[in-house]
């Protein structure tokens, strides 16, 4: 299979879908179907909250020198757009989450044939707890 | 599954239960709560429910780049390096904190 | 031979004659040996209500470009052989209707597989992901026991798979994992699986179990919107997934007897 692969580049040009380099091939949404999408959503939001959970340990340590570095976060933390990035952190948590328990289902086989109506379950129900806890977030500021 | 759980037990019980300071707790009130025994045990399975599944998604992800043998090695070899350390950096964290209260 | 798509003698469904169809503009891939890069040309092909895609190049072929290079076959869905992108999606080219797709139609080779010219690719890079203990022509089944009307002997079913490509086209994962063994050989992994008829098949589910084999796919589904015939890949792949979690977490060693 190796060889093969090495090989193929002197077979001929090949042709390939999405923008870009090779390796973010998968990114180019269009002219793709909804689990495309899905996973394109999944991946990206997957990064971003490991991006996030680095940032999450960085601001906890502000926690150590003592209760004033904490409190000065804090008021940072208490700003709209601070807020807003919360309700957009939300998005990803839930987006995550809920596609992540998708492909659980999906991906071990036991209702691979109902993967969009479970994407579209997950849509709703993330829609309106994303709702409601951003009206949560957004009305304590 | 479990993150789910876990996910959902910390976010409700940090952002949506305290009153006042637009639902995040000040300084003492961080100390107190961590320093809870049955909190201190979630926020560590949670921490490393979280970071397992972090590298194991930022694996699968390197593994579509990564095409030779020696290359996924490297790559899950620095990853449990990684993981050791955001695992052991969070722990020695919540003891800190847990030990001011 | 005179070839034309005659649009006045086109009639609906209701049997009553349709208007002709016009012209639509085809925007055709090319590409020969030692062409710097490929290209496209633009072709203005007349259409009747139900001229096909592969009618067209065909047209396209004999009155414009003698030199238009595509592959056909049976020309009704069942050979695989004339696999193209349209406007971006795989199709067969054969069966899809000039009318369905649009006025501006751009056709290309597949994707992820080398192109040897125009719309012709070198299918082995296909071929040579399937497991190498089993290919996927194999012994049909003859259902002698099938109630079969007067004057049909016996019924022989044959695989679903017509080895077209589009699914490994359509995948995500062989774009950037260039090793992924992909939706078609996997597909075919679990359809041996499913129905051995006395074949080994001891080695299949390591084989199925490397990172490039089913631990590659991330359940995009692609393999399956794309497939002609009904193959459904990506729950194939699913269903091997799920037999060697199920197979790991009982401790079953990787590549003993699954049945």
């Amino acid at each position: 299979m190796s060889d093969a692969i090495d090989e193929r580049r002197s077979r001929g040009p090949v042709q390939r879908k999405g923008l870009g380099p090779r390796p973010v091939g998968w990114l180019d949404p269009r002219g793709r179907t909804l689990g495309h999408l899905a996973f394109v959503a999944n991946r990206i939001t997957g990064l971003g909250l490991v991006f996030y959970l680095y940032l999450h340990l960085a601001v906890l340590s502000l926690l150590l020198p003592g209760g004033e570095a904490w409190n000065d976060f804090l008021e940072l933390a208490t700003t709209t757009v601070f807020l807003l990035l919360d309700v957009l952190l939300l998005f990803g948590l839930l987006y995550h989450g809920l596609n992540g328990l998708r492909v659980t289902l999906v991906g071990t086989g036991y209702v691979p044939n109902r993967q969009k109506a479970l994407w579209w379950a997950g849509a709703v129900i993330g829609t309106l707890v994303l709702a409601l806890a951003a009206i949560r977030i957004l009305g304590e500021s | 599954m479990a993150l789910v759980v876990l996910i959902t037990v910390h976010m409700v019980a940090h952002h949506f239960v305290v009153q006042g300071t637009g639902g995040l707790r000040s300084y003492r009130q961080v100390l107190e709560y961590v320093a809870n025994p049955a909190i201190f045990t979630i926020e560590l399975l949670f921490l490393v429910a979280v970071t397992v599944h972090a590298m194991l998604g930022l694996r699968g992800v390197l593994f579509d780049l990564a095409t030779g043998e020696r290359a996924r090695e490297w790559i899950s070899r620095a990853l449990v390096v990684l993981g050791v350390v955001t695992v052991a950096y969070g722990v020695a964290l919540i003891v800190a904190l847990a030990s001011r209260a | 031979m005179s070839m034309t798509i005659d649009a006045r003698t086109d009639t609906d469904a209701a049997g009553t004659a349709a208007p002709p169809a016009g012209t639509r503009r085809f925007r055709v891939f090319r590409y020969k040996r030692g062409d710097e890069r490929p290209h496209y040309e633009t072709f203005e092909v007349p259409v009747g209500y139900r001229t096909t895609v592969f009618e067209a190049l065909r047209w396209i072929q004999v009155h414009r470009d003698r030199t238009l290079a595509l592959r056909h076959s049976c020309l009704h869905a069942s050979c695989g052989t004339c696999g193209v992108r349209v406007n971006g999606k795989e199709a067969l080219a054969c069966v899809t209707m000039v009318h369905d797709v649009g006025r501006e139609i751009t056709v290309e080779p597949i994707a992820n597989v080398p192109v040897l010219t125009d719309l012709v690719v070198d299918m082995r890079e296909v071929f040579e992901r399937f497991p190498d203990d089993h290919p996927i022509v194999r012994g049909s089944e003859f259902l002698d026991d099938a109630d079969t009307p007067e004057g049909i002997a016996s019924y022989e079913r044959y695989e679903d798979c017509i080895e077209c490509g589009l699914c490994v086209s359509a995948c995500p994962v062989v774009v950037t994992a260039e090793r992924y063994v992909g939706p078609a050989a996997l597909a075919w992994g679990e359809r041996v699986l499913e129905e051995p008829r006395g074949a080994e098949v001891a080695n299949l589910l390591s084989w199925a179990n490397a990172p490039d084999g089913v631990w590659r796919c991330h359940a995009i589904f692609e393999c399956t919107a794309a497939c002609p015939s009904g193959v459904n890949p990506a729950a194939r792949i699913m269903s091997l997934r799920g037999t060697l979690l199920g197979r790991r977490l009982r401790k079953q060693p990787r590549g003993s007897d699954p049945t």
